[in-house]
This record gives C-alpha cells, sequence and structure tokens, in this order.
C-alpha cells in the first residue's frame, strides 16, 4: 500500500494546478507540492509561477531519456499527464501539427518549446466533469448499483474511441476491482478506501 | 442442459459489444436490395438528391441507389432479438436478417409481435425433452426464450384462467415449414402437461385411463399421417390436408377428451401423382407390411401393377414403410379400433388401388366403352362386396333418370374412366372422413362437454403458383380469413394496450382491410361473389368454364380486388388480389371440381353392399351429383336437375360453410398464432434462401403484421430502461434526487426535443414510431464516444502520473542508495567501525532493547485480557442486576398470589358453612314436610271410617225409620 499512497500525493495536487491555470491568475496551490525537491528558482515563464516553472523542468528532465534537455513528440502527452492535465490524443496531435508516426517517435522538443504546449493545453482543459465519467460508465453498469465489470470496462477502453492498450489498462485497472470483478465507479464509497476509483476520479476533478 | 441452451438463448453477445455499435452508429449502416441474398448490408457513402452512393460492406463494390430502395439496419443493440417488434427500424431486409442470424445460430422460433415464427432446422434439436417442458411450465412468455412450448403454455394458462375461454393455435406455412411437427409438439406439451398435473392429485385408478387417453392423443396423429401425408417433392412427410384439433378440457384443466376435424383432403393424389412424389403413405405401408394372409385377403399385387401408383414403389430414405405398417397398426390398437373395422379400411385402401387398374375400350363401331378384362372389376367387387355384374354394368351403362323413366344410358371410355377415377377419389376420401369420426369417436372419452378447449389449427398457408385453380383458391380464402382474424386480434390488443396507456391513438380496423378480397370470393349477392357465381353456374345449363369466367368478369369486372388478365391470349383467366399478392387463377374445370359428381348407379351399389363397412361409408348417397346431371347439362336436361335441388351441396358451399364454422369457433378464442417458415427446398439443415423466406414472410402475413405495426408506436419502453438507456442524452433534464418515472421521461423527452407526433406517453411505458429509437441510439452512441474519449484521457492522465510517481521515488530511493553506498565505501575499511560492527551484538544495552520490546509485547497482551475481563466482569454485573430485578418482581408477584390464595380460602370457608347452615335449614324441612305428610295420611283414615261410620249410621237410622 505503502508506495501507492505516496504518488497518489502529488497527483491530488497537481490537480488545483490545472484548474485556475486555466484563469490566468497563477496559482499558489502548487507550492506545497513539490516539498519533495529542493527549490531552485532560475528562469521564470510569463505565465507560470516558478515553482511550477521548476516543477516542470524537473519532470521534463525526468522524461529525456537521450540527455540533450529534450524529449520526443510522442511523449509530451505523458509529460503533459504527470503534470496533472487530462488532454486526449487528439488534443495532443492537433498541437503538435498532426505529426506521423516517425515524427511522433524521433522529432524533439526543448523545455522552452514545450511550455508554449502546456500552456495551451491548460488553457483549454477537458471540459468533462465527475458526473459525465459517472453517466458515461453507469451506460456499463448492468446491474444499475453504481459497479461496472472490470472485464467490460477493460473491452470498452480498448475498443472504442481513442483506444487504450493492454499495458495503460492493466496499468489503470490495477487493484481496483472487487472481489467480484466488479468497479465502483459512483459516489462514496462505504469504507473511503482511497485506493477505488470512485475516490480517484473525485480527487481528479 | 447447456447444449439445449445454445438452442433457445444463443448467444447474444453481439448486442452489447461497443465495438459493432461504434461500427454502426460510424457507419451509416443500410440494406440494400440484391438478387442473390434479398439484402446486403452497406454503408452510405454518399447522398445525392433522389439517389445515394452505397458501399457495401462484403465487396466493397460502390452502388448507386434511389434512395426509397434503402432500409435502415437496426443498430446491433437488437441483434437477435427475440421478438422481432422491438427492432425500431421495421422492414423487410431488418426481419430476414434478423431470423437469418437467429437461424444460423441455431435459434429456430422467433416471436414477431403476436406471431411466433419457425424456422424449419432440418435437424433434430435438443429442446423439446421433458426437462425443457418443464422449464417452460407456468412461465410467462417473455421469462424464457421463444419456444413453440411458450406458446402453448400461454395458451393453456389463458384457457385455465378463465372458464369459458378458447384458445387457439394457428399455425400456417409452405409445405415442409414444419406445420405438423409444431402441432404435434403442441400436443406432446398439452399431454405432457395436463396430465402431470393429475398424476400428481390423484394417483389413483382415474390416472390411468387419462393416461391412454393422451396416449390415443398422440397416437391419432400416426395414422392420420398415414392415411393424409404422402412424400412431396418438397417434404417426405407433407400433410395433404388441413385440420383442427380441439383439446377439451375440464375445469381443473385434464385433458378430457379431443376432437379432429379435417379440411380439404387433396383426394386427387390417390390417383395420380407428380414425378418423384408419393400417394399417401398408406397405400405403401399396406403393399410392403401386410403379411401373406392378409395380401391374399386384400387381393394385393405389386407396386408396379398398379396404375394408380404413377411412381411405383418410391420409398423415403430413412424409413422402412414395413415397419411403419405395423407402427400404424398398433396405433389402430391403442386407439382401440377392432380388427374388422381395420380389415374394412384396408380393403377400402386396396379396391381404390384396383380401381385404377379397370380399364376400358372403345368399341369398334361405336363410342360406347367395353371392359374387355374384368379381372381388376371383379377383384373391387369382392373387396367391396358388391356383385360384379351389377359393378361393371353401371360403369358402363348407368341407369339414368330422364323425366319420370329409366334409361339404361351407354357410356364413352372417357365417361367410363372419369367415373371410374371419380367413385376412387370419392371412396379414399370417405374412408378417410370415416376414419377421423372413428378417431374422435375414440378419444371422445366422456359424453359431456370439457369446460374449456384448446383448438391447434394446422392449414396450409398462402399458395401462389404460377397458375393457381380451384384448390389454391380455397387455400387463399382461408389464409384471407385467417389473415383477418390475426389482424382483427392484433388490432383489439393494440387498442387494449393504448387504453391501458392512456394513449390517445385511434387506429382503423385493419382486419377491414383484407374485408373487400373476402367479399370478393365469398359474399352472396349484390354482386356476387366468386364462390357464389361458381355454384350459380353450376346450376345452369350448358354452362362451362368459359362461361363462368365471363360471368365473374361481369359481375365483379370493377372489383377493386379484382383484376382481368393483362393479356388477351394469357393462360390466366382472372387475377385475384390478395393481402400476400396477386394471384392468377385459371378456371379450368373448376365446374366439375365444384360439383365433384360421381355415378350414382354405383354409389347406389355400395350403399347396398354386403360388407358392412362399405355400406356405412357410403350412407349418404343421395346428396351426391349424379355424373348424369354433369353429362346431362350438354343436353339441357335441367329439369331432373331442378327436382334434386338442395339436396347436394357443391364443393364450394360445403367448405364455406366449414370455413364458416372454424371462423366463428375461432373468433371466440383466445388466438395465438405460429408461423412455420421452410428454409430451403432442398431439405438442408443450416441454409437458408433469402428470396424464399422473404416470399414466406410475405404469404403468412408477418410482413402484413409488420406493416400494421408501424402506422402506430411500435416501439414501446418501459420508463425505467428508457432513462437507463438515454439518460445520458439529456444530462441535466432530470433533477437530482429520486423522482417519478414518468416525469422523469416527460422531463427527458422534452430535453430531446422531439416532434410529438414521434412519440406517446403511456402509463408505464413510453411509445415511439419506428425509427425513433435507431435515432436516439445513434445520438446516444456519438454522446458515449465523446464521454469514453474524454474518460480514456483522464485514464491515461491517471495512469502516467501514476508513472511519474514511480519514477520521482525510483529517483529519489537512487539517491538514498548512492549516500548509502558512499558512507559504505567510506566505512568499509575503517578498522574502529569494524569492531564496533563485531561487538555490538554482545553488549547488554543491545539485549536490553531486545528484552524491553519483548515486555512491551507482554505488557500488551496482558492489558487486553485484563480490558476483556474487566468487560466481562461488567456484562456478569449488569446480568446480575437484571436477574435481581426480576427475581424481586417475581417475588412481589408471589406475594399478591399468596394474599390472592388467603383471601378465596377464606371466602371458601365462609360459602362452607353458610352450606352447612342452609343444609341443616333444609333437614329440618324436609321433616317436618314428612311429618306434616303422615299427619295427613292419618287424617285420611279416620276421615274414611267417619264417613262409613255416617252411612252405616244413616242406612241403620233409615231401616229403624
Amino acid at each position: 500500500m505503502a508506495p501507492k499512497k505516496d504518488p497518489r500525493a502529488p497527483i491530488k495536487k497537481a490537480e488545483p494546478a490545472a484548474a485556475p491555470a486555466a484563469a490566468p491568475a497563477p496559482a499558489p496551490a502548487p507550492a506545497p507540492a513539490p516539498k519533495a525537491r529542493p527549490v531552485d528558482l532560475s528562469a521564470v515563464k510569463v505565465e507560470f509561477t516558478a515553482d511550477q516553472m521548476e516543477d516542470y523542468r524537473e519532470a521534463f528532465g525526468l522524461f529525456d531519456r537521450v540527455g540533450d534537455n529534450k524529449v520526443a513528440y510522442n511523449q509530451i502527452a505523458d509529460i503533459m499527464r504527470a503534470l496533472g492535465q487530462n488532454p486526449t490524443n487528439k488534443d495532443v496531435n492537433k498541437l503538435l501539427g498532426s505529426p506521423s508516426a516517425e515524427e511522433m517517435a524521433n522529432k524533439r522538443v526543448t523545455f522552452e518549446g514545450f511550455l508554449p504546449m502546456l500552456q495551451t493545453i491548460i488553457n483549454s482543459p477537458n471540459k468533462a466533469g465527475y458526473e459525465d465519467y459517472v453517466e458515461g460508465l453507469r451506460v456499463f453498469d448492468k446491474e444499475g448499483n453504481g459497479t461496472v465489470m472490470g472485464t467490460e470496462l477493460r473491452i470498452v477502453l480498448s475498443t472504442l474511441g481513442e483506444k487504450l492498450n493492454e499495458a495503460e489498462i492493466d496499468a489503470l485497472m490495477a487493484g481496483q476491482e472487487d472481489e467480484n470483478g466488479c468497479i465502483n465507479y459512483e459516489g462514496e464509497t462505504s469504507d473511503r478506501d482511497v485506493s477505488t476509483f470512485a475516490s480517484c476520479l473525485v480527487a481528479c476533478i | 442442459m447447456s447444449d439445449a441452451d445454445k438452442y433457445l438463448y444463443g448467444d447474444r453477445s453481439g448486442m452489447s459489444n461497443p465495438l459493432a455499435q461504434a461500427d454502426w452508429a460510424s457507419k451509416k449502416q443500410v440494406w440494400v436490395p440484391s438478387e442473390r441474398l434479398g439484402f446486403e448490408a452497406g454503408s452510405v457513402k454518399e447522398e445525392l438528391g433522389e439517389e445515394c452512393v452505397v458501399e457495401l460492406s462484403d465487396s466493397g463494390k460502390k452502388v448507386k441507389i434511389n434512395k426509397d430502395d434503402i432500409q435502415k439496419m437496426n443498430p446491433p443493440k437488437f441483434n437477435k432479438v427475440e421478438d422481432m417488434a422491438e427492432l425500431t427500424c421495421l422492414n423487410e431486409a431488418s426481419v430476414l436478417h434478423n431470423l437469418k442470424e437467429r437461424y444460423y445460430s441455431g435459434l429456430i422460433y422467433t416471436y414477431s409481435g403476436l406471431f411466433c415464427v419457425v424456422v424449419n432446422p432440418y435437424k433434430f434439436l435438443p429442446i423439446y425433452s421433458e426437462e425443457i417442458i418443464n422449464m417452460y411450465k407456468g412461465k410467462k412468455r417473455h421469462e424464457m426464450p421463444p419456444h413453440i412450448y411458450a406458446i402453448t403454455d400461454t395458451a393453456y394458462r389463458s384457457m385455465m384462467q378463465d372458464v369459458c375461454f378458447l384458445c387457439a393455435n394457428l399455425s400456417s406455412g409452405e409445405s415442409g415449414a414444419g406445420k405438423t411437427e409444431n402441432t404435434k409438439k403442441v400436443i406432446q406439451y398439452l399431454a405432457y402437461v395436463a396430465s402431470s398435473f393429475k398424476s400428481k392429485k390423484d394417483q389413483g385408478s382415474t390416472a390411468l385411463s387419462h393416461g391412454e387417453l393422451e396416449k390415443q392423443l398422440l397416437q391419432a396423429n400416426p395414422i392420420l399421417e398415414a392415411f393424409g401425408n404422402a412424400k412431396t417433392v418438397k417434404n417426405d412427410n407433407s400433410s395433404r390436408f388441413g385440420k383442427f384439433i380441439r383439446i377439451n378440457f375440464d375445469v381443473n384443466g385434464y385433458i378430457v377428451g379431443a376432437n379432429i376435424e379435417t379440411y380439404l383432403l387433396e383426394k386427387s393424389r390417390a390417383i395420380r401423382q407428380a414425378k418423384e412424389e408419393r400417394s399417401f403413405h398408406i397405400f405403401y405401408y399396406m403393399l410392403s407390411g401386410a403379411g401373406d394372409k392378409l395380401r391374399s385377403e386384400l387381393c394385393l399385387e405389386d407396386y408396379s401393377k398398379y396404375r394408380f401408383l404413377s411412381n411405383g414403389n418410391v420409398t423415403i430414405p430413412g424409413q422402412q414403410d414395413k415397419d411403419m405398417f405395423s407402427e400404424t397398426m398398433e396405433a389402430f390398437q391403442i386407439m382401440s379400433i377392432p380388427e374388422e373395422e381395420r380389415i374394412g379400411l384396408l380393403k377400402v385402401v386396396s379396391a381404390v388401388l384396383q380401381l385404377g387398374n379397370m380399364t376400358f375400350k372403345k368399341e369398334r363401331h361405336s363410342d360406347q366403352a367395353s371392359m374387355p378384362d374384368d379381372t381388376a372389376a371383379q377383384k373391387v367387387s369382392h373387396l367391396l362386396g358388391i356383385n360384379v355384374t351389377d359393378f361393371t354394368r353401371a360403369i358402363l351403362s348407368p341407369r339414368i333418370k330422364v323425366g319420370r323413366d329409366y334409361v339404361q344410358k351407354a357410356q364413352t371410355q372417357e365417361q367410363a374412366e372419369f367415373a371410374v377415377e371419380a367413385l376412387a377419389k370419392a371412396s379414399y376420401e370417405r374412408m378417410f372422413r370415416w376414419l377421423v369420426m372413428r378417431i374422435n369417436k375414440a378419444l371422445d372419452k366422456t359424453k359431456r362437454q370439457g369446460a374449456s378447449f384448446i383448438g391447434i389449427l394446422d392449414i396450409a398457408g398462402f399458395e401462389i403458383f404460377e397458375l393457381n385453380s380451384f384448390e389454391q383458391l380455397c387455400i387463399n380464402y382461408t389464409n384471407e380469413k385467417l389473415q383477418q382474424l390475426f389482424n382483427h386480434t392484433m388490432f383489439i390488443l393494440e387498442q387494449e394496450e393504448y387504453q391501458r396507456e392512456g394513449i390517445d391513438w385511434s387506429f382503423i380496423d385493419f382486419g377491414l382491410d383484407l374485408q373487400p378480397c373476402i367479399d370478393l370470393i365469398e359474399k352472396h349477392s349484390g354482386p356476387p361473389g366468386i364462390l357464389s357465381l361458381l355454384d350459380e353456374e353450376c346450376w345452369f345449363p350448358k354452362a362451362t368454364d368459359k362461361s363462368f369466367v365471363e360471368k365473374v368478369v361481369q359481375e365483379q369486372g370493377t372489383h377493386p380486388k379484382f383484376q382481368k388478365p393483362k393479356k388477351l391470349k394469357d393462360d390466366a383467366d382472372f387475377c385475384i388480389i390478395h393481402y400476400a399478392g396477386k394471384v392468377d387463377y385459371k378456371a379450368d374445370a373448376w365446374l366439375m371440381k365444384n360439383m365433384d359428381p360421381l355415378n350414382e348407379c354405383v354409389a347406389t351399389l355400395l350403399n347396398q353392399s354386403t360388407d358392412k363397412f362399405t355400406a356405412d361409408l357410403w350412407r349418404d348417397v343421395d346428396r351426391i351429383v349424379g355424373l348424369d346431371k354433369v353429362a346431362g347439362m350438354s343436353d339441357s336436361m335441367h329439369g331432373a336437375f331442378k327436382s334434386r335441388k338442395g339436396m347436394f351441396r357443391t364443393v364450394g358451399q360445403l367448405y364455406k360453410e366449414q370455413l364458416g364454422n372454424l371462423m366463428a369457433t375461432l373468433r371466440n378464442t383466445n388466438p395465438n398464432f405460429v408461423r412455420c417458415i421452410i428454409p430451403n427446398h432442398e431439405k438442408k439443415a443450416g441454409k437458408l434462401e433469402p428470396h424464399l423466406v422473404l416470399d414466406q414472410l410475405r404469404c403468412n402475413g408477418v410482413l402484413e403484421g409488420i406493416r400494421i405495426c408501424r402506422q402506430g408506436f411500435p416501439n414501446r419502453i418501459v420508463f425505467q430502461e428508457f432513462r437507463q438507456r438515454y439518460e445520458i442524452l439529456t444530462p441535466n433534464a432530470i433533477p437530482k434526487g429520486f423522482m417519478d418515472g414518468k416525469q422523469a421521461c416527460v422531463l427527458m423527452i422534452k430535453a430531446l426535443e422531439l416532434d410529438p407526433n414521434l412519440y406517446r406517453i403511456g402509463q408505464s411505458k413510453v411509445f415511439f414510431r419506428a425509427g425513433v429509437l435507431a435515432h436516439l441510439e445513434e445520438e446516444r452512441d456519438m454522446k458515449i464516444t465523446d464521454v469514453i474519449i474524454c474518460f480514456q484521457a483522464w485514464c491515461r492522465g491517471y495512469v502516467a502520473r501514476k508513472a511519474f510517481a514511480k519514477r520521482q521515488q525510483q529517483l529519489m530511493a537512487m539517491k538514498v542508495i548512492q549516500r548509502n553506498l558512499a558512507a559504505y565505501l567510506k566505512l568499509r575499511n575503517w578498522q574502529w567501525w569494524r569492531l564496533f560492527t563485531k561487538v555490538k551484538p554482545l553488549l547488554q544495552v543491545t539485549r536490553q532493547e531486545e528484552e524491553m520490546v519483548a515486555k512491551d509485547e507482554e505488557l500488551q497482551k496482558v492489558k487486553e485480557r485484563q480490558l476483556q475481563a474487566e468487560e466481562q466482569l461488567q456484562q456478569y454485573e449488569t446480568k446480575q442486576q437484571q436477574l435481581n430485578a426480576e427475581k424481586l418482581a417475581l417475588q412481589e408477584q408471589l406475594q399478591a398470589e399468596t394474599e390472592l390464595c388467603a383471601e378465596a380460602e377464606e371466602m371458601r370457608a365462609r360459602l362452607a358453612s353458610k352450606k352447612q347452615e342452609l343444609e341443616e335449614i333444609l333437614h329440618d324441612f324436609e321433616a317436618r314436610l314428612e311429618e306434616e305428610e303422615d299427619r295427613v295420611g292419618q287424617l285420611h283414615i279416620p276421615t274414611s271410617g267417619a264417613s262409613g261410620q255416617i252411612w252405616r249410621e244413616r242406612t241403620a237410622e233409615a231401616g229403624d225409620g
């Protein structure tokens, strides 16, 4: 359990950053988020606070596998997500000018180049809210009791829309299913178990 | 069980397959008419005004097609639906597709609104076992997958609920579609259900006799099949007659008897068969199965010797005629039909065959017929118990009434041959009728009428050949009537449903749609219908088939359902537009067929036969149309004719009457409709010819039913389901918290902004016009895809954050490891440190720590135990208190009781003393009474003594005086 709790914290904290950023006022919230890391102020970009900038750079650096201070196009979406955004693949593709698969793998971008992209995504956040997700999931709720079958959800997510691959689904579903293979997606959970799907959802929105 | 399940439930996973759903929504799939497949799936690529470009799914070809020819495809939600009335796009293509999909999955039963459609599987399916019967017993129709048992059970239940309710199961379909098989299944089910009741309730003596009745009921079928079925090109065991089986039940729902009525036996089969077809089974059974003794008794010969068996010995694969013979005879035994009657029947059968062997020749100088060889005639006479000479004379030169005299009139060869054939046909038909009558007698155990009945009508469906004759007119007329009944029933039911749901919608009675066509056929007068005209024509001298047609055209020429043939030299004489389509009729030999004439002399002979059985068959000779009448027509001898009017009835008249009775019965019932469909003409399993099936769907009214459905609001969804499925389309229409289903739906529909003419809201359901749901479904799909994409984006975010956090942790862990390693490297070679690590475990301090931990643990445990003990103590204390309180209460109670007891004791003592006193008083009184009585006694004696003394004194005085 322990390793689970930890990562959740930054997620939770990162979220509020997204919302205020939408209204361009700089957010004070992210401050506690990076407390795991020493703060080092350096370059400042107009719309982000220094804290945020540092955070972002740190994250950006983590994704740089080559060491040229750049990341590949196909990593951009993941960095944004790591930083608390929920862009669709379509959004990101549009942002990058609909690159080909090859470009996705080979083209690289600097941190300075990445920042305006992130800003764009933050400015037009995913409008769907918790209610929408619950409504959407309710469609697959055969019993109507606030749960969906894990297997069913797997199929849905891997066949519809922007299909998720096996690895993504495995990572997503780890520890979500109860003993009956169901996933609770709705409302408060009885034992306030932080690992339920519902609370993740709530947390994220 | 699982095997059977496969054939009942099937695999409907496709229904909720989101992939298929998405496919449907994105591609705009439609059905396009196709020569080969009936309809092909395709997706609309482009719309160009009236036309559309459609890409066919299978071939990828693009075709241009008129918009009107395109039929919408149903969303995959409706794949393999059990009730096709639920389909939102109700069209021929979808119905065919659904049937096909189900058939390929081994699901042969499908509902279509009121109908139960069944496609002949041409193989054995494990869905008729007792287990399955038990599964269906007492279940509602919608609870179980479609099955003939479900229909039967519905009929049975509704009959049970309302004592006077009558039910009918109507099956109709093309030959080989499985009508008779399904009828048998119905009987099997009823025999099982209605008797298993009994064995449970009273296992006494009655159970046995009832069991026998059910056995007989089931055995009636093989007998009827032996005599009334034959092998045709389409069907190895084709029923050549229609039947209506009435199973009577008593008030408790037990079978008490049955009655069978037959219609339209194809008697011409007895004398002539088409290529590769057989005559009635019994001929073959008898010829193969009869023993030597029976053979000589029945004068049987070899197959090839009989002219009436056109194709000699045709065998049916997988069936031994010989075995069938003994089976039939066994069935006779079970029906308790005695030996002599069986022989009688077989004699007639043999005689029919022999009649075919009578040959006639034209005499050299005259037109007269002669019979050079009379072996066959002798055999016939022997079999039927009549005199050979009389018989031959009656055939060759029958006595005919002319005016008032009888004359012998020589017959031509054709006339004689015709007479013999007519005789053969009539004999067979009479024998068949007698058989049915006999079976009815056997089945009608109780003389009283059952409280209610279930009727099973098994009759051929609509027939459209290239040229159609009188028989087709009869059968099509029947179907027209049945369809009218169906339409009417549907109309009533629909109206009831609409009323129940409080929906304002007035239907037109669809039953009336068919009335013009029925009038055209059966109307009595003003203007007379075809059957009436035919009868009328039969009375006219010099009438011919041609004059009949002329008359029909003259009387009915302007009827909307009537058409004269387009081309003058067409083969057809006239056309009738039935609901199933236009049918061309050829009026050849209709007058003859309608009158069905017979040689009167022979009939009279047979009536006087020495063979009791034969005489019985020909009891009612006077109803026959004499051959001479027909012949006389051309000789303008209608005088004799008229005198006989009313004595006999034409075939048309009889049939009309029979049908009228049947319809009257059916009209009072609660009908259930089963439609059987033949999937291919090759008797092959797993193959379905689209055009063949489409034609049948059209003919048996399934498509007609759908047409009617479309006029109203065919799609109904209960509020709950509607809300669950489509709430996503109207995210904010329904306020939070509980809301009444109806109200919620009203709000939702308002938010959907539907045209008010597209829906109605009832008491428990929302009603939609055809196709509206498909539209909603499409929107819902788009919406869901949107939400799913957002959700997926969130999922990706979640996963990425998780991965990111992990990476951050890894980074941190790395740093820790680095630090430690650095420290280790530094310490590794520092001797003091090494010493320290060696000594450390030996130190008291370290051990103390361990001990401390152990003690701590112990302490913890003891504390816990202590706590438990305390708790227990507390419990016991409270318990004790309780008990004390109870004890106190009991003591008080006891005290009170004791007091009460003392009081009572006192009272008792008082009463006892009182009683003592009173008894004493009583005693005193009794003593006094005794005393008084004594005294009275003493007083009496002195008195009488005194009076005697006085008397004596007086007399003495008198004597003195």
